[in-house]
């Protein structure tokens, strides 16, 4: 008797467990929606076509870095030095005074940039234990420093023509730059979801003691994520550089918190091993249909980053009450 | 002192308590028994008023009481002392004994000289020679305690509990905390003591409550009760049913692994042990005694010190996990929520952890044959699930701990470590990680088998290796295995 | 004196072992300055840094707090935005109004600081994403209220960022008692204890019964306060109040913490600490300054001394 009452009680409960379950990862998706379609309701410009190319537009650089982002957070981690690799990026792209055939050299040396950025965060977040906020931190500054001291201080000289096309033109109103994230999204979500590496990334974040005991080079791999965001951020420089056209110090301020943002937002958990990529790009999704969908309301500008702080909050609260 | 009528307490999904009923008197100790997950934790965290209770009425001095805080029943005079020290690493000794109750002078702030002597004052009164300026950091586990306790006495203690203190001390230690209780029970405090080893409760308390499943058994004065029938209610059953017994008494096979003079970081000294094909080998002794570590070194989870780990013909005097588990190494460890499984991910996921080779490839995962692994692992272990895909965090802990158990028997090809396999999980669990364990014995897989539960050791083993301090004290073989000469082994003191 | 010895050697090995190197960089950093110029050890010099750094040292004071337990505060420079155009655009160029809305500012700080710690008791969400949502809330009300200097302050009113009484800058000796009142209250005031409890071992205390909740909303709300006082010099200093004022102080301010040995994780550290790690990269800022090497490479000395400090104080890994 008593077991049956059990069992019954056990199913119930698993049934509500669940729904949470569904809640917690398709929430963020449904948000999503909701909001087209009230943005759209409310104001039909929304839905124009123009209007979604240039959301689009203005998406794809946060969703390039916010998939590095979701790396780095996987493993219990944060990439402060996100923004900084970008700006330093796009300074690299207008050191040849915009010559076509530098085209190469550019997106290398700035790759390169990027990928020894996430290189020595790794190594100081693995090997001399300092805390990913700090070590991230230290690096952001340091590469600032450098970039200042290169360019004195005003960056000058011209984008080639080459990133004006990736970052800020159509292709019968699909932008190029959306398509290049599509494909990054398409090859790391392969990288993340299906690959051996991105399971040892899961069980690395979700428990790094675990990671140790069935043989993962946990080290190895936190290291990677970093090199990862690194190289995604210098991608995601070049990008942006073309999509503004003219390059100062600060291309791409504010990209680490609201790539933070974008992938709290979608699901990732700052405790680690939770979390997709598909959620974080959501969540870059959301945002810049807020920021979009404020203007067209014709709030003031400011509401973009008032919502932002508040959504940010609202959506960690969410996924702690479900998650738990 | 403390009455408590009717108690009970649901979480979501468990009843934790169940009508229990309890009653402590004022210079007595009470023993509080029962199995892991009987709700003792539950129990004393109810009466410290870290949980409210769902029903019931708690009368605590010739007062009903409804405490909403931890706070509320510290004032009142009830001081826990948890398995886990509620101690702050970076205070002072002397500070964490008066957190919360600071000696101040007339302006209201800390005076931190009459902190100091108060302090020693009353380490002098427990007769232990701690340095109030030191870090608990700094402290030995076992002054650690004392610190605890004298926390207790700063409160004018009127009810005092200790949950397992003797889980993290040794023989002599436990003397004298024991005198420091017979101390506090002659100036009139109250005391619950919650403890495994019946030895301990015959030997200090007055009465025992035992609990099982949630519910009141009994409660009995000691010299009415003993041994056999205390256990008899703890478990409700013969517990020789539990084991399952060896089929063909087989001689064991070859040494498949030879550890030699291992010594790890201070907890193991110079142990040697041997592991045979198809022999189970429990490796007894404290909690505390270095055995989780001497597993460690030998799976490579901590490095060796000193000392060879042979295997396969092959001699390494360092080993790593990922060593171990190519050479046919598996280890269950005690810690399944810390060090066992990646809460977050599913059963499948968890199965295939030690081994994903197996299942990538070209670097991808396939997914259909993880898929069918992990079912064919949920058939043969009967683990309780939605399937392959359900994240384990959702599941009992003796399913989880099935699913570590199977993640390892599918990769260990020699050697089967499992570090205290059936602590938490209930008695079902229990018996099927027993037959898991003889089954893997009967296929020639060499199994060691670390436990605190002596009738455990006793019943499943064939040879016993007992540990004390980080030292191999001793081997019992099958004829001379018994309760009495493990615990010999276990707490000899020192030939002077 | 033996036990004073051992006491105070018990004190900077374990307590404050980052105070002995912070004070050991220092004096070698003014050792070498005054090799290298003469100017830069003058008193004059020196008490010019001080006064300079005040503003850093207010708003690291706030930080180091949120730190100890082992939280930080991403949005106190937003609000010392706020709070600083808010104080500028209130007082308006009128005298009688200085007193009542420098009084009404510090309160603001502290209720915007105590809805940061509500909000983390409530929701349970890191401090990390509180903050920092709040830090975004913060900066689109400031941009709301003006979009770029906002009113005007009496002339006298840079007496709090320039004013010297006997020759010493007042700024400089308020903040350095600050620091002292706020290290003799983590000290000896049984709530300052509770705050290095806290930041130990939460868990802890709360089954201890320890007001965690409200060592929380006090620590935010003095960081929050902290930033009112930070946005009154800056406004002091600047003479007015301007959206921008306080942006670049959320991670400068956690540098000094850190190089002043208060660990990110909670429970240990200490804000004298702080008050050196302020000075330290004050005067070494000043130093490069003599040296003529640019602010682009202080940028990169400056990283590399998180980096520097931040792997010294880390703690032994503990085994398994």
């Amino acid at each position: 008797m008593q077991q049956a009452v059990n069992a019954e009680m056990s199913t119930t409960n698993q049934k509500s467990r669940a729904i949470k379950e569904l809640g917690a990862r398709y929430g963020i998706h449904l948000a999503l929606v909701a909001l087209i379609v009230v943005s759209g309701i409310v104001s039909p410009a929304f839905l124009s076509g123009n209007n979604i190319s240039n959301m689009l537009l203005q998406a794809a650089p946060l969703g390039i870095v916010v998939i590095g982002q979701a790396f780095v957070i996987l493993v219990r981690g944060l990439d402060l030095s996100v923004a900084s690799i970008m700006a330093t990026a796009a300074v690299v792209a207008t050191a040849f005074n915009g010559q076509p055939g530098d085209v190469i050299p550019i997106i290398l040396i700035a790759l390169g940039i990027g990928l020894c950025t996430g290189l020595i965060n790794g190594l100081l977040v693995t090997k001399r234990d300092v805390s990913p906020f700090l070590a991230t931190l230290a690096t952001m500054i340091v590469l600032q420093g450098l970039r200042f001291a290169y360019t004195q201080g005003a960056p000058s000289g011209n984008v080639p023509h080459f990133f004006r096309i990736i970052g800020a033109e159509t292709f019968y109103g699909l932008p190029y730059n959306v398509v290049i994230l599509a494909i990054l999204a398409v090859i790391f979500s392969v990288v993340l979801h299906k690959a051996a590496f991105g399971r040892q990334v899961y069980i690395t974040g979700g428990n790094p003691k675990v990671a140790q005991l069935v043989g993962i080079n946990a080290d190895q791999v936190t290291i990677i994520c970093y090199v990862i965001s690194g190289g995604l951020a210098a991608i995601a420089g070049l990008v942006l550089s073309g999509f503004v056209g003219i390059v100062d110090n600060w291309v791409g301020r504010g990209f680490e918190l609201d790539s933070i943002v974008a992938a709290v937002m979608g699901g990732i958990a700052l405790s680690g091993g939770r979390g997709s990529i598909l959620g974080g790009l959501v969540g870059a999704a959301i945002l810049i249909v807020v920021f979009n969908a404020v203007l067209l309301f014709g709030m003031p500008v400011q509401f973009q980053i008032i919502i932002k702080g508040i959504v940010i909050v609202i959506a960690a609260a969410f996924y702690v009450k479900r998650g738990a | 002192m403390l009455t408590l009528t009717s108690i009970s307490k649901s979480f979501p999904g468990v009843k934790a308590l169940d009508q229990v009923d309890l009653d402590v008197r004022a210079g007595e100790i009470h023993g509080l028994l029962g199995e892991n997950g009987a709700g003792k934790s539950t129990l004393t965290k109810t009466i410290a008023g870290v949980y409210q209770p769902d029903e019931g009425q708690i009368e605590f001095d010739g007062e009903i009481i409804h405490w909403t805080a931890p706070g509320d029943a510290k004032d009142a005079g009830i001081h826990v002392i948890y398995q886990e020290f509620v101690l702050f690493p970076h205070l002072s000794v002397a500070e964490n004994i008066f957190l919360g109750n600071e000696r101040r002078n007339g302006l209201g702030l800390i005076d931190y000289a009459q902190t100091r002597r108060d302090a020693r004052e009353l380490l002098q009164r427990l007769g232990v020679d701690i340095d109030p300026d030191q870090l608990v950091s700094e402290l030995t586990v076992a002054d650690q305690q004392m610190v605890e306790i004298a926390k207790a006495m700063v409160h004018k203690v009127k009810l005092l509990i200790l949950d397992e203190p003797t889980a993290v001390i040794s023989g002599h230690e436990v003397e004298l905390l024991f005198k420091r209780l017979e101390a506090l029970k002659a100036d009139g405090v109250a005391i619950i003591y919650i403890s495994h080893r019946l030895e301990e409760i015959f030997e200090i308390c007055d009465r025992v409550t035992v609990l099982k499943d949630g519910q009141f058994v009994d409660s009995k004065k000691i010299d009415e009760i003993d041994r056999d029938q205390l256990i008899a209610l703890m478990v409700g059953r013969d517990m020789s049913e539990l084991f399952p017994i060896k089929e063909d008494d087989a001689p064991a096979g070859d040494v498949v692994l030879r550890a030699q003079n291992i010594s790890v970081n201070g907890r193991v000294h110079n142990a040697s042990i041997e592991l045979r094909a198809g022999e189970i080998t429990a490796l007894a002794g404290m909690v505390g005694a270095g055995r989780t570590e001497l597993a460690m070194g030998i799976f490579g989870g901590l490095p060796l010190k000193s000392g060879t780990v042979e295997i396969d013909g092959e001699t390494y005097s360092q080993m790593n996990p990922a060593l171990a588990i190519k050479m046919g190494i598996g280890l269950v460890t005690e810690d399944r929520k810390g060090q066992g499984l990646a809460m977050q991910l599913d059963v499948a996921a968890n199965v295939t952890a030690s081994d994903l080779g197996s299942v990538t490839q070209s670097g991808l995962i396939n997914f259909t044959k993880e898929f069918k692994i992990a079912e064919q692992e949920i058939e043969e272990y009967q683990i309780a699930c939605r399937g392959p895909r359900n994240p384990v965090a959702t599941m009992s802990g003796g399913n989880q701990q099935k699913v570590i158990v199977a993640r390892w028997a599918r990769t260990c090809s020699k050697v089967l470590i499992l570090d205290e396999p059936t602590r938490g999980v209930d008695v079902g669990a229990k018996t099927e990680i027993y037959r898991i364990m003889r089954e893997l014995a009967a296929k020639g897989i060499a199994i060691l088998m670390i436990s605190s539960e002596l009738p455990e050791v006793v019943g499943m083993s064939d040879r016993v290796v007992v540990m004390r301090e980080g030292i191999v004290t001793g081997e019992l073989s099958k004829e001379e295995l018994s309760e009495e000469a493990i615990m010999q082994l276990a707490t000899q003191q020192e030939a002077a | 004196m033996t036990e004073l010895a051992y006491r105070s050697y018990n004190f900077f090995t374990k307590r404050q072992s980052g105070l002995l190197v912070v004070i050991g960089l220092l004096v070698l950093l003014l050792l070498f300055g005054a090799f290298i110029s003469d100017r830069f050890s003058s008193a004059s010099n020196i008490l010019n840094v001080f006064e300079q750094s005040t503003g850093l040292a207010l708003v690291s004071l706030g930080q180091t707090m949120a730190v100890l337990t082992a939280g930080i505060d991403l949005s106190v420079g937003s609000m010392i935005s706020l709070l600083s155009v808010l104080l500028s655009g209130t007082i308006d160029g009128e005298a009688a109004r200085v007193l009542p809305v420098c009084l009404g500012i510090m309160v603001l700080g502290a209720a915007i600081g105590s809805l940061n710690g509500l909000t983390v008791i409530w929701l349970k969400v890191h401090p990390l994403i509180v903050t920092l949502g709040m830090g975004a809330l913060l900066q689109g009300v400031t941009l709301l209220y003006t979009l770029g200097p906002a009113g005007s302050v009496p002339f006298e009113f840079d007496f709090v960022a320039y004013g010297r009484v006997a020759g010493l800058p007042v700024g400089a000796v308020f903040t350095i008692v600050l620091f002292i009142l706020v290290a003799l209250f983590l000290r000896y005031v049984p709530f300052g204890r509770f705050i290095y409890a806290v930041g130990d071992d939460e868990a802890g205390a709360r089954l201890m019964g320890l007001p965690r909740k409200r060592v929380l909303v006090f620590v935010y709300a003095f960081s929050g306060f902290c930033c009112a006082l930070t946005a009154i010099y800056l406004v002091g200093r600047f003479g007015v109040g301007n959206v921008y004022t306080g942006q670049n102080y959320t991670l400068a301010s956690i540098t000094p913490v850190v190089v002043g040995g208060t660990l990110l994780t909670g429970g240990r550290g200490g804000v004298i600490g702080t008050l050196f790690g302020v000075y330290l990269i004050s005067l070494l800022n000043n130093l490069l300054n003599f040296m003529d090497i640019s602010t682009h490479y202080q940028l990169i000395i400056q990283g590399l001394i998180i980096i520097l400090a931040v792997s010294v104080y880390v703690e032994k890994k503990r085994a398994v």
